[in-house]
């Protein structure tokens, strides 16, 4: 175990979370519609919207540049008028005649948008059509139905891709997830240095095993916290504290697989400190902590892919796949997976050496 | 060392409990594009580490005092 004695690893996994964290806080979210006012409309008159971007160029772009469609189902309505009047708001005229009233039900729109800088983005449901209170049978404007027609449906900003709902909690990829790369590398690590210690029964490898699991519940506990604080606010918004933990704990199946897996490990520990001699404590521990980790293999990696979970990778909610991690997000995702992980062998290996100390003392 | 820990642990509360109190009245996490979140979200990561290194400073105390008993 000469590794934990080694200085480049632990200075690799500084630099890469340094610029991690520099590419977090700098890098901008993508383009995108944050509002439209007013939000509801009726058939009975031409209204005027204020449609409100965020990081959008719509300045720079040439004015015949900037489209905009309301879209329903397959189809896609035209504005009458549009006119920019900042980099990030745009007002248009748009309307239902009542000659088209019997044609048109009450409906809700997707907002689409496209300039030349920002390529395509949108709002989803962004704007309804409820019924119109007053109908006027002059009317005869006309919403147009059209083919869109973009150059450009990506742009080649560096940022992080604008979702809805998630907004900039986008960033908590580089935060929430790597810590339980890090806490799974550990287990693994403690898997490796149990199977080692009942092979060949040097002392060391019941270091490393049971140090490692003491790391492993810190990103642990530190991934289960990150998850509470984000579930909340990206599923349960306005509902109280003690509703979000009965949810998420109890009927979501990947956090309470998850809270189980974590248990076991500090089972782990508590076994371990109850035992007193060293040769014993080892051999349990051992047997106990291969134990532990085919528990946690089940529950965070098996358990919840069976049955439905609102967390994303679960019961066919994809993680990973090409429309979650763009390529600005991979530029700072697996820097800092390999980062924490670093950082968390980093602490792994003062906590090994202090139980080297210990042991040359006692002995 | 006592000392420390129950500093920690008190500036700890203070910013939870503040924290609460907005969310209650306005949703403060949700407030721009909800940002405040991956401030909270880094803030707990930090915390964490920072009460496990103190834990570490615990135990390392110790063993020094035992070797300094020892010479």
């Amino acid at each position: 175990m000469n590794w934990i004695y080694k200085k480049w690893w632990k200075w690799l996994g500084a630099v890469l979370l340094f610029y991690v964290l520099i590419g977090s806080f700098f890098v901008k979210l993508g383009p995108g519609i944050t509002k439209v006012s007013p939000s509801v409309f009726g058939t009975d008159s031409v209204y005027t919207f204020q449609i409100s971007g965020y990081h959008t160029h719509f300045t720079s772009a040439e004015a015949e540049k900037v489209q905009l469609w309301f879209k329903n189902g397959s189809q896609y309505f035209a504005p009458t008028s549009l006119k920019i009047l900042s980099n990030d708001i745009v007002e248009v005229q748009f309307g239902f005649s009542s000659l088209q009233q019997g044609t048109i039900q009450p409906a809700v729109f997707d907002i689409v948008m496209n300039d030349e800088k920002d390529g395509t983005f949108a709002l989803r449901d962004g704007l309804t059509l409820a019924k119109a209170s007053v109908i006027d049978s002059t009317q005869t404007v006309l919403a147009q139905v059209t083919e869109p027609k973009v150059k450009n449906n990506k742009h080649n900003l560096v940022c992080f891709p604008y979702r809805e709902i998630l907004y900039e909690t986008i960033r908590n990829t580089f935060f929430h997830v790597p810590m339980w790369f890090v806490m799974t590398m550990l287990v693994f690590a403690s898997f490796i240095g149990s199977i080692l210690y009942l092979w060949k029964g040097t002392t060391k490898w019941d270091v490393l095993a049971s140090q490692s699991v003491v790391v492993a519940l810190l990103f642990g506990t530190c991934g289960y916290l990150t998850g509470l604080v984000w579930a909340k606010y990206t599923w349960y918004i306005g509902v109280s504290w003690g509703d979000v933990l009965q949810k998420l704990l109890l009927e979501d199946i990947k956090m309470a697989a998850a809270l189980i897996a974590i248990f076991f490990y500090v089972a782990y520990l508590v076994v371990r400190s109850s035992i007193s001699d060293p040769e014993k404590r080892g051999k349990v521990g051992a047997v106990f902590s291969i134990f532990a980790f085919v528990v946690f293999v089940l529950c965070v990696f098996v358990l919840p892919r069976l049955t439905d979970s609102m967390h994303p990778g679960n019961g066919g909610n994809p993680a990973f796949s090409k429309y979650d991690l763009d390529s600005t997000l991979r530029m700072f995702f697996y820097p800092a997976v390999i980062g924490w992980i670093l950082l968390g062998f980093w602490i792994l290996s003062i906590l090994i050496r202090m139980q080297f100390i210990k042991q040359k003392q006692s002995s | 060392m006592k000392k420390y820990f129950a500093l920690a642990l008190s500036l700890l509360s203070v910013i939870f409990t503040s924290a609460q109190g907005v969310t209650e009245t306005q949703d403060f996490f949700a407030s721009n594009l909800k940002i405040y979140v991956v401030v909270a979200v880094l803030a707990i990561i930090l915390s964490c580490i920072f009460i496990f290194l103190l834990a570490i400073d615990r135990r390392l105390k110790e063993l020094e005092n035992k070797g300094a008993a020892r010479n």
